[in-house]
């Protein structure tokens, strides 16, 4: 390589629009910062944090937040492992349709979803042809709303935990792994319990967080079902608040970057994203 | 003057010394194969004949020309992958014309090579196919008509046959041999399967942590290997202990059993520790007329290898490997018995320690 | 037996629909929670407001200026997010895979980027408007450093097209990173040495094979961003407030209250949706399987 190929390696363009994405990330995020810390006139402190944090609303939101979230991934593993572990195993003609039902929620935006949610669930259920109710609306009632938004939060998180989970199950080969327990003598329960389960642990948890980014700070659901989760007080604190929603705003980032930063270890290099 | 000369190349990654002080002249039209086992800097050495790596030390000559630092892309040398590199966006014509239209060649003469390439390789019928409609061994006759197609003056082949079937590595390697010859081009090959480069090379270096063991043809690497490296590397081998006994008349003792060796113990003292070493098909039951080398040997056992029979025996505290030809009526003897066996003296290597 | 015999295609049906048991919990739930309601929508689109079938509602669609421009705008914001970020995000991803910059700058970009793919909605909103809002920190330091007030000296505003598409930015062009990054790991050191070994320059090398090999990736990639931006509704509402109409605002505002004064109106504007995300979701896929097959 002559002296001129060298030079012409060092890779300025590479350069420059790595540092303008760089200034692209971090530019919103140090405004945040510096906007928030700035509650006192002439001060730096953190002022905006302890009062938004003392908000007793922001405690129960957030936590009523967290425990959607964790509903959500809790209902999820239920559902999807069996599913994506069945159909590896005995099932492999329904792949295919399997997997456009885990694409559908790209196609159903989460606005779409509550539209078709509320106007589903917001009436009785009858038994057809006749009048008798079995089911009272969903939405008129606590458990009923939050079994409907948990539900749709499985929808929105359906993509990342099926694809998460089944690429967990091909990497490990569930099915020989399977007939390796078999062979051996194991029962069911202990195939699921110590040899699947321990095997695709990476795969759950990185659904898992993810589930739990898209859940934690979401609003579209939860505005219209009309919970009291941490989104919408986020989004109604905007509207007479300056400093406290800035500050929540770093928070809820800091914790997004926790979530993905956990994933990362888990999984290396891999895909992360969520929908919006 | 030779066509393509490697003079004292020497290659360094940091302070890992990868290819040292290689010398190597080829002749035009000549199929040389660079033979050892993985990181002993075979591929680096064509690397920097192909342009991709340039030497630390060293000229390269091709033609009388020095291109040690030319950029690949000025050299005119053909290279092969052994994961054949097809472009995938390519047909297989779009690939083979990629050359001369690069070197914006008149498309008409462009098509006219393309024609002639497809031709060569037989795939006159998937000329209009991408890549992964073929199969790995069409895909690399592909990959050949394509560094072909420029009229390379120098053809380097990086291990292109070993993603194949076994069944697919034999024939193609036949035709690369057939269609080398008919060119006449000159050729670099490189390999770690030592059956590979026996069958299809006029010449053979055989290389290991980056040092030129040996050159030669086929027949003399395989039958007068000059270090334990090279006997041990090509083809299979017996190889024991043994001290030297006489050096005039090339006697060596192994556990009190005496060999007699046609060479290699010239230089040599008596009470020398070497070792021998004898290929198994050289080694035989001793017939009625008693020559050389016939020592006592214990029937271990045996093993059917198709063609071959292996017959494994004790001689003194050793065990050998003794091949021999199968055919229906050969007779075997019981596991256990006692058997004499033989071996010429020109079968006898001898071998630094 | 003779039945067998004559109808040969008769499997051991049995087997068959118990395998089928063990999936029942997916699909009742994908019914319940995905297919019910999009049916409803599509239902209610073919639905007048006495029940029956029509097609009118559809009409209207294509008649009302209100909702033509909503969607006119909706695809404006997607199609220049969808290829700006496109754009960037490819240039960005080429940086840390064959750019030449160090290995540790990858993963902290691909780290980065996982999270400002997932940063979106309310926090978002209010990060650019403490960035770009009038008394944003980036206004501030424009109006310092160069004495113009974004404001009042230009037409630029953050709760307007500009504004909003800059906001979707953010998580667009890392959306693109994380896709693209593998693709361009997909190009094989092989082909690059071949195509120099061939006598190709560096720019004939990304002209004939680099390039045309990434195209049905990045032209993918981009539809994906496309839908991505269009069916964001939160970050938009949080910024705006509902002032600017593109169509995921009008469909909140048409289920806070019937703001078109007709409910099929209403669900045909979300069919709509529905049509849009899923021809792209078509493109999508029918690019990304011709992108596999090459860089496999």
């Amino acid at each position: 390589m002559s002296i001129f190929a060298r030079i012409r390696r060092i890779p300025f363009w590479s350069w420059f629009w790595f540092i303008l994405g760089a200034l692209y990330f971090l530019l919103p995020l140090y405004a945040t910062v510096n906007f928030s810390l700035r509650m006192e006139r002439d001060v730096i402190g953190f002022k905006a944090y302890v009062r938004a944090f003392e908000d007793p609303e922001f405690l129960e939101t957030f936590l009523y937040s967290n425990f959607l979230a964790l509903m959500t991934i809790v209902a999820s593993i239920i559902l999807i492992v069996p599913t994506a572990y069945w159909i590896r195993l005995r099932l492999p003609e329904a792949r295919r349709i399997v997997e456009f039902i885990t694409l559908l929620p790209f196609v159903v935006p989460a606005i779409i979803l509550v539209f078709g949610l509320i106007r589903i669930y917001s009436s009785p259920f009858k038994i057809p042809l006749t009048d008798i109710t079995i089911l009272q609306p969903l939405t008129t009632f606590e458990v009923g709303t939050d079994i409907l938004i948990v539900a749709g939060y499985m929808v929105l998180g359906l993509p990342y935990m099926y694809r998460s989970v089944d690429t967990g199950m091909r990497t490990v080969d569930v099915r020989t792994l399977t007939e390796a327990a078999q062979s051996l003598g194991a029962s069911w329960f202990t195939i699921i319990t110590r040899v699947i389960l321990p095997n695709i642990r990476a795969a759950l948890l990185s659904g898992a967080l993810l589930t739990f980014a898209i859940v934690v700070g979401e609003v579209t659901l939860a505005s219209f079902l009309g919970v009291p989760a941490f989104g919408p007080y986020l989004f109604l604190l905007g509207q007479h608040r300056a400093y406290e929603p800035a500050a929540l705003s770093f928070a809820s980032f800091l914790l997004t970057w926790a979530a993905m930063g956990l994933i990362q270890l888990f999984t290396g290099d891999q895909q992360v994203s969520g929908a919006h | 003057m030779s066509y393509l000369s490697i003079s004292r190349v020497t290659k360094q990654f940091g302070d890992t010394v990868v290819v040292d002080d290689f010398n190597l002249d080829v002749e035009k039209g000549e199929f040389v194969s660079f033979l050892g086992p993985s990181g002993c800097g075979k591929t680096t050495t064509l690397r920097m004949v192909a342009g991709f790596e340039i030497p630390t030390s060293g000229k390269i000559l091709l033609d009388g020309a020095d291109i040690t630092d030319k950029a690949p892309n000025q050299r005119n040398v053909g290279m092969i992958f052994q994961s054949y590199a097809l472009f995938p966006n390519m047909t297989v014509a779009q690939n083979i014309g990629f050359g001369l239209r690069v070197r914006k060649e008149p498309e008409n003469m462009v098509k006219q090579r393309v024609e002639e390439m497809v031709s060569l390789i037989n795939l006159e019928k998937h000329a209009n196919k991408y890549p992964y409609q073929l199969s790995g061994g069409q895909q690399q006759r592909v990959s050949l008509a394509r560094a072909l197609a420029i009229h390379p003056q120098v053809l380097l082949l990086d291990e292109p046959l070993s993603a194949l079937d076994a069944k697919i590595r034999i024939s193609l390697r036949a035709e690369i041999r057939a269609i080398q010859k008919k060119l006449g081009i000159t050729a670099i090959f490189v390999t770690h399967d030592q059956e590979e480069a026996l069958s299809i090379s006029d010449r053979i270096v055989v290389m290991n942590t980056g040092v030129m063991e040996q050159v030669g043809t086929p027949f003399e690497i395989y039958n007068f290997p000059k270090t334990r490296f090279v006997a041990n590397f090509v083809g299979s081998l017996n190889t024991a202990d043994a001290e030297v006994v006489d050096p005039a008349k090339g006697l060596v003792s192994m556990d009190g059993v005496q060999f007699e060796s046609a060479e290699g113990t010239e230089g040599r003292k008596k009470g020398d520790k070497v070792k021998i070493a004898i290929r198994p098909e050289r080694l035989s039951f001793a017939s009625e007329q008693k020559k050389a080398n016939v020592v006592d040997a214990t029937i271990e056992n045996i093993t059917f290898l198709g063609s071959v029979v292996r017959i494994q025996v004790k001689i003194g505290n050793t065990k050998f490997n003794m091949d021999t030809f199968n055919n229906p009526f050969l007779e075997l003897p019981g596991l256990g018995s006692k058997e004499q066996v033989t071996c010429s003296k020109e079968a006898v290597l001898v071998l630094d320690e | 037996m003779a039945q067998t015999a004559l109808n040969p295609k008769a499997p051991t049906p049995a087997l068959d629909w118990k395998k089928w048991i063990g999936v029942t919990p997916f699909f009742l739930f994908a019914i319940l929670f995905l297919v019910l309601p999009s049916m409803r929508l599509i239902v209610g689109s073919f639905t007048n407001s006495d029940g029956q079938f029509t097609f009118a509602n559809i009409f209207q669609l294509f008649q009302e200026q209100a909702i033509l421009d909503a969607y006119w705008l909706s695809i404006r914001i997607s199609a220049a997010t969808a290829i700006g970020g496109g754009i960037f995000g490819f240039l960005l991803a080429y940086s840390v895979t064959v750019g030449g910059l160090p290995k540790p700058l990858r993963s902290a970009l691909i780290t980065f980027s996982g999270v400002a793919s997932n940063f979106a909605g309310v926090p978002l909103a209010f990060a650019f408007i403490a960035t770009l809002g009038r008394t944003g920190f980036v206004t501030a330091l424009i109006k310092n450093l160069f004495g113009v007030n974004l404001y009042q000296q230009t037409d630029f505003d953050l709760y307007s097209f500009w504004g909003l598409s800059l906001t979707y930015m953010y998580f667009q062009f890392p959306l693109m990173v994380l896709i693209m990054a593998p693709a361009l790991d997909g190009l094989k050191r092989e082909w690059r040495e071949a195509a120099e070994n061939l006598g190709a320059s560096t720019g004939q090398y990304w002209l004939r094979v680099a390039f045309p090999v990434l195209l049905p990736s990045i032209l993918g990639s981009m539809i994906l961003l496309f839908g991505n931006a269009f069916g964001a509704y939160a970050t938009a509402y949080a910024l705006t407030g509902g002032r600017l109409g593109i169509i995921t605002i009008q469909i909140g505002a048409q289920i806070r209250g019937d703001v078109l004064h007709n409910p099929g109106l209403g669900y045909a504007m979300a069919m709509g949706m529905v049509v849009v995300m899923t021809i792209s979701l078509i493109g999508y896929s029918w690019l990304q399987k011709k992108s596999e097959r090459w860089l496999r």
